[in-house]
């Protein structure tokens, strides 16, 4: 059965999503063919439209003012080392930049892309390094279609 | 290895069946072990001395204890999980069964640190993440060191626990 085969990947490049990404990996084994790496992004000087893709979209990029610019090509350098990482252990890899409500575009993304499985971690970047479950899995949690896998810590 | 030894929480409805061919799959990527529990929820099943139920002898001996109807209750109960059990086993997956009488968080949160666990499998319904309930599914997300998997099946079967 293909249950693992298309996976969602969603990162706040936080050590905690670093983790989850072990779990990305790992899931090859069983069958996992192919990973959709998510990042959203909900902090630029700028309002955009709801869903807007900083990755194909050039015109919305060459509007952006110059922190921003910044800003969104470093993520997209990030997103770039994950795909090599997954690609460099056998699997494709799409990639996704999105700007937006945190948990709805990944929930959005998820359904789009049909994918099998969520990937995240517990928590991430809140300043909050004692909690349990962040705001976004536990949206995500709530809204996703699939199952999702939660990751709380690296394996001792 | 990350998928080595799963729990798996199992309260008889058919939610928590959908987690089984995630289970059955995640052999590939490693798993050895499963380990079915069922949590006996004071609420639901008065005062079970707390110990591990993990055979049917253990079960009988609560005869005069406690309410014959519940021993046979769960005599059922651990027959369903064992048939369930034999599926992990054919397919070379070590399986224990064990009933466990306490909170659903705290059982789950207390079994998976105390095994080792590596995965909690949790098959949920929509029902479980409504407004009322939600609560439930996240105090078990919180109670719980190691990595879950949350399977939801779309809809409720109406079944209350065991019939
Ligand atoms: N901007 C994002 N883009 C993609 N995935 C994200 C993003 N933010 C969080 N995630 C995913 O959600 C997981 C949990 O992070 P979450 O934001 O819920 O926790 P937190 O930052 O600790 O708490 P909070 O944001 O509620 O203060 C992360 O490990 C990551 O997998
Ligand atoms: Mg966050």
């Amino acid at each position: 059965m293909p249950l693992f085969e298309k996976t969602l990947y969603s990162t706040d490049f936080s050590p905690l999503a670093e983790v989850a990404l072990d779990y990305v990996k790992k899931l090859k084994e069983a069958g996992e063919k192919e990973v959709v790496v998510v990042h959203v992004v909900d902090d630029l000087s700028i309002e955009l439209p709801e869903g807007a893709d900083l990755l194909n979209e050039k015109e919305l990029y060459k509007i952006l003012p110059e922190v921003d610019q910044e800003y969104v090509t470093s993520l997209i350098e990030r997103l770039e080392a994950v795909k090599k990482i997954l690609e460099d252990e056998g699997l494709n890899v799409k990639l996704y930049l999105k700007y937006g409500n945190i948990p709805k575009q990944i929930v959005e993304v998820a359904k789009q892309e049909k994918v099998r499985l969520i990937v995240m971690g517990a928590h991430g970047k809140g300043l909050l390094t004692e909690i349990l479950l962040g705001s976004v899995s536990t949206d995500v949690i709530r809204n996703a279609e699939c199952p999702v896998l939660i990751v709380k810590r690296r394996e001792e | 290895m990350l998928f080595e030894r799963v729990l798996y929480p199992f309260d008889m409805r058919k939610a928590s069946l959908g987690v089984k061919p995630y289970v059955l799959k995640l052999k590939e990527a490693g798993c050895k072990e499963v380990h079915m529990l069922y949590v006996l929820l004071p609420s639901e099943w008065g005062f079970v001395a707390k110990e591990e139920y993990d055979s049917e002898d253990k079960i009988e001996a609560l005869r005069g204890a406690i309410d014959d109807g519940y021993v046979d209750g769960l005599i059922r109960i651990f027959r369903r999980m064992k048939e369930i059990a034999e599926e992990f086993e054919a397919s070379g997956i070590k399986t224990r069964i064990v009933l466990i009488p306490g909170e659903l968080d705290e059982t789950i949160g207390y079994y998976s640190k105390e095994y080792g666990i590596k995965l909690v499998a949790l098959g949920i319904t929509d029902e479980s993440l409504s407004f009322f309930r939600v609560g439930k599914v996240l105090d078990i997300i919180k109670a719980v060191g190691s990595p879950i998997l949350i399977v939801k099946s779309p809809e409720e079967d109406g079944a209350k626990g065991l019939e």
